[in-house]
């Protein structure tokens, strides 16, 4: 199968543009990832493009994909809109990398939307809860928050890992959330902010959840038949690993880990051919803290239970030995659901290319983004390796 | 003969004070009333029902498939039209043959149950239930209470109904509800509404007597009244206080006589004239020989009350919330509910054919083996243990539950290990009471309540509360 090239990509800020509609927040993600490709490709061509959406505003749209590639002005191609609730944009990304790997497409868009702040709050309470196990976990009243507030409560049960390592991720992400100028709540905070905030879904508070946010976000991959074509560049698609798990938390096996990120990590790390000691920084799923604590275990960071000693010790901060969400994760840069994998993946690119301004890290080679699904029913994971180095 | 074999209580846990009434009206209208039990935010006639009726089954020795007949009696059912009968049959495991039956519209329903399963052949289940509701600053509703009664009647040993009287006649404007109206009323015509209940109650009483009876069971509409029929029956008070606990739960309508007759029964009294009144009309049984009593919280009055002040109880009965928001989004359609009811009213549990894991709800794939939908069916006993725990607050709770919420506050949406019938366990997603507070590794039981109600359907469904051992 062919190699497969990551040549540019970019995002719209993540935020609240009641205003702005899906299909021109796409167009500015779609505009800033040509812009950022070397030599930028043609529309014609473009084979392929395959964006990730739960439901534009909670509104159940038909052919959404095809409505925002005829509004950039792609007429004829292959379009599909993956749904797989917040992973969707990872596995938009897995699907593009597909399309290339198997010959089928040279040129391929991944892509992601959402708009989520066009409502009321009441109205968005519904569409909060429609990605879990609905008839049976949803109807106990609760939501996302509560979800893996349940995980959170067997995890501190389970483990030395107290609250205040959940603010942690708080504090690290916002921290680096705030030199990110695409990012929704790009400001820093303390631990007594993030450990003092008033109570979600115990023991979470507001400060270990991210918000819901707008935003798209573009990255476009080709073939290793035609990178040259566009690409000064050499990023690859080192390793790709996508797995699914029971939907509702009652059913697994563990409420501590998700089987889902283990089984795409092990995927991922062995068609990369490196392990977690090679990563040089990562893009969790962060959308509630305890999920960023066990995405280090599931993804081999630290053993399990271990994952408060790597926020204690600083290992994850910018600076540390393997810095996690440069970005500033869902929690600060924000999660417009569909638009988050692929925003994951613009980071990785502006981390790779060095383009990351303010948080760019000092010439990584790899770097891994990991985008889940609900409470953890879905995992896309991509590793992606620079060939020239900076 | 037929007797009262085993009765069953339940009084909800919440309390509304005489003096916090009077604090927010400057006066009380429940004449001899201390305080009254207030149904929870997802309690009402049918979920009381279920937990007077499954507390009686428990402590029978009757097993479920013995019931001919499920009578249920109130003057507040959830649903005007949509009898009772078939919900509590499901949630309770009898048969679908049951013949079901459902007498309202009179406060002496209740002892008009007992005595339709008394007068024919067979076993029957006998539930009163009630919470009745007037305007706010009205008796009926400063005196209303809630509580619910079941009484297992059939040939063997218990309170055996030895006689019956009735007396019914036309005595307009004492006590009604208008159609469509959730709000009892009545004139308040003082002596014309007390000569009504002592002279009915009175005829009854003194046609089947009152020598050597161990307590009268009165209908009890207040403290007060029915010491005021003592002149008319020709008995001592400490007769009527013997079979009253109106003071401490309020007016249960239907059930008030036959909590009267539970509270004269665990009082030890061996012999009661029990005397259901509504309206004008009376009717009276002679019961002879002790009925045990089992109460599905500790003590037929709860021993630990949760006290409420007047804003919370406006809120716990719905009169200050305002209900589900609009929107739209991971709907539940009513057949996809209906689908699901033997698992939600009686956790029905699958046990794999090939590896008799367990699997809940008994769809799809076996969660150990993985062997396709090949389930043996078992009903859980609904005890577990909780595994992981979170409080939902205000605001975090899905649409649906908005409304609870607003009633009834944060509750506890669990993960919990429902124990097997042979120590294996299947994990499942539900939610805790919401007065309660459990942990992880706490133990918990299951009860019926209301989950949601959508389109005017109201969803009933199992939820857990602490397992008191």
């Amino acid at each position: 199968m062919r190699d497969v090239y990551l040549v540019g990509a970019g995002q719209t800020p993540f935020g609240s543009f009641p205003d702005r509609s899906y299909r021109d927040l796409f167009a500015e993600a779609y505009h800033s990832a040509i812009d950022s490709v070397d030599r930028a490709p043609d529309p014609e061509d473009i084979d392929e493009a395959v964006v990730g959406s739960l439901g534009v505003g909670g509104r159940q749209l038909g052919l959404s994909g095809p409505a925002v590639t005829e509004h950039i002005g792609l007429h004829n191609v292959t379009c599909s809109r993956i749904e797989n609730a917040c992973a969707a944009g990872g596995f938009a990304v897995r699907q593009a990398v597909q399309a290339v790997k198997s010959g089928m497409a040279d040129v391929v868009v991944a892509g992601g939307y959402e708009v989520m702040t066009d409502m009321s709050s009441d109205a968005t309470k519904y569409w909060l809860g429609v990605s879990g196990e609905t008839e049976w976990e949803r109807l106990t009243g609760t939501t996302f928050a509560g979800v893996y507030a349940q995980m959170a409560s067997a995890y501190l049960e389970e483990y030395e890992a107290t609250t205040e390592d959940l603010s942690r991720v708080a504090v690290k992400n916002h921290g680096n959330g705030a030199k990110n100028p695409k990012a929704h709540l790009g400001f820093s905070c303390s631990l007594d902010d993030a450990v003092n905030a008033p109570d979600v879904a115990a023991p979470l508070n507001l400060y270990h959840c991210c918000p819901t946010s707008d935003g798209a976000a573009v990255a476009l991959f080709v073939s290793e038949d035609v990178v040259d074509q566009y690409s000064d560049e050499r990023i690859r698609v080192a390793g790709s690993g996508g797995a699914s798990d029971h939907v509702g938390l009652a059913e697994r096996d563990s409420y501590t880990s998700l089987s889902a990120t283990k089984t795409a990590a092990e995927s991922a790390y062995d068609e990369a051919g490196v392990g977690p000691d090679e990563l040089d920084f990562a893009e969790v799923h962060d959308c509630f803290a305890i999920a960023e604590l066990l995405a280090y275990e599931d993804l081999g960071f630290c053993g399990e239970g271990e994952a408060h000693t790597l926020l204690r010790e600083g290992k994850t901060d910018p600076d540390g030995e393997l810095p996690v969400n440069t970005s500033g994760g869902l929690k600060s840069k924000g999660h417009p659901i569909g638009a988050t994998g692929t925003g994951q993946v613009v980071e990785v690119f502006d981390q790779l290319t060095g383009n990351a301004g303010e948080r760019q890290l000092d010439g990584p080679t790899h770097g891994l983004a990991h985008n889940v699904g609900g409470s953890g029913g879905a995992t896309a994971i991509h590793i992606f390796e620079q060939e020239v180095g900076r | 003969m037929t007797a009262i074999e085993q009765l069953g209580t339940y009084v909800p846990r919440f309390a509304l004070a005489a003096e916090t009434v009077e604090e927010a009206w400057g006066q009380f209208h429940g004449a001899g009333i201390k305080q009254t039990a207030v149904p929870g935010g997802d309690e009402d006639t049918l979920t009381m029902a279920y937990e007077a009726a499954a507390v009686a089954l428990e402590a029978s020795e009757r097993s479920r498939s013995e019931l001919d007949r499920l009578i249920v009696a109130t003057t507040t059912p959830p649903l005007e039209e949509e009898a009772m009968g078939s919900r509590l049959r499901s949630t309770l495991g009898l048969e679908t043959d049951v013949r079901s039956r459902q007498l309202t519209g009179s406060t002496r329903a209740g002892v008009e149950g007992i005595l339709t399963a008394a007068e024919a052949p067979g076993t029957a289940l006998v539930i009163a239930s009630d919470s009745p509701r007037g305007v706010p600053d009205s008796e009926y509703e400063q005196a209303g209470g809630a509580g619910a009664v079941a009484a297992i009647v059939g040939d063997e040993e218990g309170g055996e109904v030895t006689d019956h009287a009735a007396r019914v006649d036309a005595v307009p404007g004492t006590r009604f509800r208008p159609a469509g109206s959730d709000e009892t009323d009545g004139l308040g015509i003082a002596t014309y509404d007390r000569n009504a209940y002592s002279s009915a109650v009175g005829a009854v009483g003194t046609k089947l007597g009152v020598e050597d009876v161990g307590a009268v069971a009165l209908q009890a509409p207040n403290g007060k009244l029915p010491y005021r029929a003592a002149g008319a029956l020709g008995v001592d008070t400490e007769l009527i206080a013997a079979g009253t606990n109106v003071s401490e739960i309020g007016d249960t309508g239907a059930a008030s006589p036959l909590f009267g007759l539970a509270t004269a029964a665990d009082g030890g009294a061996a012999s009661a004239l029990l005397i259901g009144y509504g309206s004008g009309d009376a009717t009276a049984l002679a019961i002879e020989g002790q009925i045990p009593v089992a109460s599905a919280v500790e003590g037929i009055v709860p021993g630990e009350r949760r006290s409420l002040s007047y804003g919370e109880y406006l809120r716990m009965r719905g009169e200050i919330t305002t209900g589900e928001p609009e929107g739209g989004g991971a709907y539940v359609s009513v057949p996809s509910w209906k689908r699901t009811m033997p698992q939600r009213h009686r956790l029905v549990a699958g046990v794999c054919t090939e590896c008799g894991a367990l699997t809940f709800p008994p769809e799809g794939v076996c969660t150990e083996c993985g062997t396709f939908e090949s389930f043996d069916h078992v009903e859980l006993p609904g005890t577990g243990t909780v595994e992981a725990a979170t409080k939902i607050g205000a605001g975090g709770a899905p649409p649906e539950f908005v409304e609870q919420q607003a009633k009834s506050g944060a509750y506890t949406s669990a993960v919990v290990a429902l124990d097997g019938p042979g120590g294996e366990t299947v994990s499942v997603p539900v939610q805790v009471l919401g007065d309660q507070d459990v942990g992880i590794d706490d133990r918990v039981t299951a009860t019926i309540r209301r989950i949601y109600t959508q389109e005017d359907v109201i969803r009933y469904g199992f939820k857990m509360r602490p397992l008191t051992e």
